[in-house]
């Protein structure tokens, strides 16, 4: 009864009848948008603009899957006492080895990570001393082209690098070989910052 | 009268604190330090954030990318891959093989992004190479992001300590930020269906650590810190001699990634 009598009070027809209308039409409106605001919009919407500002916060709680050579080197303390003396010092271990925490989780070792061995280390070490290509600055890095440099060292061509350089300190055993057989050229310098 | 108005008062103040506290607890979610996982001994690489408040508004970010010393190993690429677990052929950052000739003319390939390094020099061109060059690419960090504008669902944002980010429960896919990036830096992530993007690891970032393309970089040809820190490494490059540019500024994105010694055709 009592809707009836405001559906009646609304279309009864007078001066002003469109008004009205329009304006309990703009407030049904207003409300049925403020409540679909309510029932839809993510919460944390609109907090600190036009987004859901929990988002930043689930962003920041990602768990990193790499770590630094710190981290690495806390364990491998032979690795830590050579690479960190040597010119690949800046070299990153999760580069060459892969994400620590595919091998650590919670203080357990839960994997074996990849050591590269034979033609792969040849592929790996070329990616960045690799001569022909000319786009490297040869400030920041010596490079070598092979198999001339094999040749030049009188090895076989089928030596792979790591049988002179020791991966994590390049230069410590070749500069020691020639310290022992009194080979009088120039120590190799290091380019690396 | 009197004592209806005070009820009435009382109603307002218990309202008040009520509304503040919600406010406070919201903002304190946003301050409250990320934590690793236990047991880890890690270095503190940006200093002043781990176990500390975290102000939003008063953190700026930059990142440099000194072109004169990229080697082009990729150590980045993989790092970056192995961060996020990128599907393949999609790139979160990569490297750009530049080469110019004597006619000016610049040829750029990406042979796998990057990913598996340069091997080989490229063999499709008989021309006789003036200069050549590696630039790393990755999010500019628009301070006007177009990205941000064009989303329809605000899925996609600048935080206000200034990192373009992707809400990737709330995206809908619909692409329109990839199309919108002048840098090329966004793509549909075929596994969460959501926009994804380079986040300069803000998670790490929170975490006082470096970018994980920054840690690994072998010749510190990447770079980043805290424009507001005067001690960082990157605050003091910024504010010193040096030439900087940044990528497509007629675009007015207003670029955090800043490139040093790039050439001019580096787009």
């Amino acid at each position: 009864m009592h809707i009836q009598s405001v559906r009646r009070y609304l279309l009864q027809s007078n001066h002003n009848s469109h008004v009205k209308r329009i304006i309990v039409g703009l407030l049904v409106l207003a409300v049925f948008g403020f409540a679909s605001k309510l029932i839809f919009a993510p919460a944390t919407f609109g907090d600190l603009g036009h987004y859901r500002a929990k988002a930043i916060l689930e962003e920041a709680n990602l768990e990193p899957r790499l770590m630094t050579n710190e981290s690495c080197l806390t364990c491998h303390q032979h690795e830590k006492r050579k690479h960190l003396k040597g010119t690949h010092k800046t070299v990153s271990c999760e580069f060459c080895h892969g994400a620590y925490f595919d091998h650590i989780l919670d203080d357990k070792k839960i994997g074996t990570l990849d050591v590269k061995k034979g033609e792969e280390i040849r592929v790996l070490c070329l990616r960045c001393h690799n001569k022909e290509i000319q786009a490297r600055p040869t400030d920041k890095i010596k490079t070598v082209a092979l198999p001339q440099h094999l040749e030049e060292k009188r090895v076989r061509t089928t030596h792979t690098c790591d049988q002179c350089h020791y991966v994590h300190a390049p230069l410590e055993y070749v500069n020691l070989a020639k310290k022992m057989m009194r080979i009088k050229d120039e120590p190799e310098k290091e380019p690396c910052p | 009268m009197g004592e209806n108005s005070q009820t009435l008062d009382k109603e307002r103040r218990d309202f008040i604190k009520k509304v503040l506290k919600g406010t406070i607890g919201g903002s304190l979610l946003l301050v409250i330090p990320a934590g690793l996982r236990s047991g880890i001994e890690v270095p503190v690489q940006i200093p002043g954030i781990r176990d500390q408040e975290y102000d939003l508004n008063k953190k700026r970010f930059a990142f440099v990318v000194d072109i004169t010393s990229c080697i082009g190993c990729g150590s980045c690429c993989v790092a970056d891959k192995r961060e996020y677990k990128v599907p393949d052929y999609h790139y979160r950052t990569w490297v750009e093989r530049y080469l110019k000739d004597f006619d000016d003319k610049i040829y750029v390939d990406s042979p796998n992004g990057g990913l598996d390094g340069y091997q080989e020099p490229r063999k499709d061109l008989d021309k006789e190479i003036r200069d050549t060059f590696f630039v790393p690419k990755l999010c500019n960090m628009c301070n006007d992001p177009p990205c941000v504008q064009v989303c329809p669902v605000g899925a996609t944002f600048r935080s206000p300590d200034g990192f373009v980010l992707v809400d990737e429960k709330h995206c809908v896919g619909c692409a329109y930020c990839i199309q919108a990036c002048p840098y090329s830096v966004r793509f549909l992530n075929p596994v969460t269906h959501s926009a994804d993007k380079c986040t300069w690891c803000y998670h790490r970032v929170r975490k006082g650590l470096l970018p994980a393309c920054v840690n690994v970089c072998p010749t510190g040809a990447r770079k980043f810190g805290d424009v507001n820190d005067k001690e960082s490494e990157v605050s003091k490059i910024l504010s010193g001699p040096g030439v900087f540019t940044v990528l497509r500024k007629a675009m007015g994105t207003s670029p955090s990634l800043h490139y040093m010694g790039a050439r001019r055709e580096v787009i």
